[in-house]
């Protein structure tokens, strides 16, 4: 990964708009403090399911809270999840995927019955389960979601290594004398690092989506603390009588991860060599 | 597969482990009747004063007779299947009730789904980057991107509440019993039509992109050209010729997305008040009803693999290649 793939991934217009999107909400969520007008865990009785207006950009909700500031700090949560989740299971996909395809025999057999485990029991079950007994905070969460989601990285770093393995410029270094950690970390990994990057940042969309889920249901991050998840099911109280409450956080939610899917996107068209002009 | 099913076990009772202190005092605090004696009993069936691996081996020896115990909630029902008492009264499995409702919603969105979602994708193949493909391929993308339950809960209160067409929870209205045969017929339709339309709506993103990008792979080879050069219809050289092929990796897509479906569950019927599936493990979470959530992921995962299942031997049914061991 070099400058110039960079450059000419942001030259596809589909990705520099999801790279923007990106930026936007990383600034929103840095500058949080700064920008939102209100604190957003004040309890206002005399404000409360206010709707938009200039004195509270997106209303109020049913404590008098301001949903702009609300919103603002909720962006955090959701970058913070997203990162460190698929942080933990590109980690671990990363690890499994090079042992497994660097090494082969019973332990590549072994870590693929591993994934197929993994991919035949419904995620979001499991994830509600252990949360559920863990104790909703963010950081279970974002272990959890993590810790369930490393099964397409697996698969898709053993691809390459198996690919790259018998190549000239590996059985070259071998032959020179490159013990095994080398090998993989100085002449396989970053040979394969283009697809693991697409399905980072893929990733960080779902596992948003994941955890804007959890909050809805009240397995999420808890309140007062803001999230995306939790503003929306507030909102689902109040849907006859207060419509911004269920629509700001929802279309947030539906910015962010269109900006990660645009930008994944756009990564893989422009890294994909078939597609290339 | 058995490997598979011996893991999947492994991960369902590990979790049951997971949670601080042991199973009988969760009983206890959320069912003050019960007694020392009766929390004895239930050690002795979980076999917790024995070490951990036998309890393993004694849980799978039950798993495989399809006893997955009762209910921790006060009416102790069976949680997979009808069991009948002394007096020869039935009771019935908590899943049996409930597996059969999530099973009919989710595959009658799925069937509206690929109905829907089949042209759309093959519409925008043939107008590949004209101004068709780009709008509606952008519309699709943002559907794609788009929290599923928002959607739903935004359109269940437009179509629901403000237009008033449809009942937004539940399966029957208050009065159904009361009701002729023939109410209760349309009465059960009108329940059904927004928890299966809405879902449908959002899952035809991600299945008429498949489809598009499939057809895309497909509407340049050789052979498409050449039922051009036969003089075929445009229609039939799409729909017969490409499509046959651009369908194929879509059986393998539909069997992977089972997991997700069941998972997806559990949020759709919370915001339509569905007794599927769902709605049973969200309560069993929130209880920690141990026997119903092990019993769930189990038979979950066990139709996630009955369903790749189907998808591999429906693969084989659509392509010769593969039936004829042409390509493995």
């Amino acid at each position: 990964m070099n400058l110039n793939l960079i450059k000419k991934s942001l030259s596809n217009p589909l990705a520099l708009i999801g790279f923007l999107i990106i930026l936007f909400i990383f600034f929103v969520a840095i500058f949080a403090p700064l920008l939102s007008t209100y604190d957003p865990d004040a309890i206002d009785v005399k404000a409360i399911l206010l709707p938009p207006s200039f004195e509270h950009l997106m209303g109020t909700d049913g404590l008098g809270r301001d949903v702009f500031s609300r919103m603002l700090y909720g962006a955090r949560i959701s970058l913070l999840v997203g990162f460190v989740a698929v942080g933990i299971s590109t980690f671990i996909g990363i690890l499994l995927g090079a042992i497994s395809g660097f090494y082969r025999g019973w332990i590549d057999i072994v870590i693929m019955r591993m994934v197929d485990v993994m991919l035949s029991i419904p995620t979001f079950f499991l994830i509600l389960a252990v949360i559920a007994f863990l104790s909703p905070s963010i950081l279970n969460i974002m272990i959890v979601i993590g810790l369930t989601s490393w099964m397409g990285v697996t698969r898709l770093v053993r691809a390459e290594f198996l690919s790259l393995r018998d190549r000239e410029f590996v059985l070259g270094a071998q032959t020179l004398g490159a013990n095994d950690l080398r090998l993989i970390f100085i002449h396989l990994l970053p040979n394969s690092l283009t697809p693991i990057i697409v399905s980072s940042v893929l990733g960080v969309a779902s596992a948003v989506l994941v955890e804007s889920g959890l909050s809805f249901l009240g397995l999420g991050v808890q309140p007062p603390q803001a999230s995306w998840g939790n503003i929306l099911t507030d909102g689902k109280e109040y849907i006859q009588f207060a419509w911004w409450l269920s629509f700001f956080p929802g279309l947030a939610i539906l910015i962010t991860v269109l900006g990660y899917n645009l930008f994944g996107e756009g990564l893989r068209d422009a890294l994909d060599p078939r597609k290339a002009k | 597969m058995i490997p598979l099913l011996i893991g999947i076990s492994l991960i369902s009772f590990l979790i049951m482990h997971l949670a601080p202190g042991d199973i009988t005092t969760t009983e206890a605090s959320f069912n003050p009747k019960t007694s020392e004696e009766s929390r004895q009993k239930l050690r002795q069936m979980y076999n917790l004063d024995k070490p951990v691996i036998v309890q393993y081996g004694l849980w799978l020896k039950r798993m495989s007779t399809l006893d997955f115990g009762t209910s921790f909630a006060a009416d102790q029902r069976p949680v997979f299947w009808e069991t009948k008492d002394k007096k020869g009264n039935i009771t019935k499995g908590m899943i049996q009730e409930a597996l059969p409702v999530t099973l009919f919603i989710n595959i009658a969105g799925l069937m509206l789904t690929l109905i829907l979602a089949i042209p759309i994708g093959v519409y925008t193949a043939t107008k590949h980057n004209q101004w068709q493909d780009r709008l509606v391929t952008s519309a699709i993308f943002i559907l794609y991107s788009a929290p599923g339950f928002w959607i739903s809960l935004l359109l269940m209160y437009w179509l629901g509440v403000v237009c008033n067409l449809f009942p937004i929870s539940g399966l029957h209205s208050l009065n159904y019993d009361l009701m002729s045969p023939w109410e209760k017929v349309t009465d059960n339709f009108k329940h059904l039509f927004l928890p299966i339309v809405i879902p449908s709506i959002t899952g035809l993103a991600g299945v008429s992109l498949f489809v598009k990008n499939g057809m895309l792979d497909v509407l340049y080879q050789d052979y498409i050209t050449t039922a051009r050069a036969k003089g075929l219809s445009e229609f039939i050289v799409v729909y017969r010729h490409a499509l046959r092929n651009a369908l194929l990796p879509l059986i393998t897509l539909l069997g992977l997305s089972i997991p997700g479906l069941i998972g997806g569950s559990v949020i759709a019927e919370s915001i339509f008040a569905i007794p599927g599936m769902g709605k049973l493990f969200y309560d069993a979470v929130l209880m920690r009803n141990f026997p119903v959530i092990m019993g769930i992921l189990t038979v979950g995962s066990a139709l996630t693999l009955l369903g790749n299942l189907i998808a591999d031997i429906a693969y084989a049914w659509a392509d010769p290649r593969v039936r004829r061991g042409v390509v493995k």
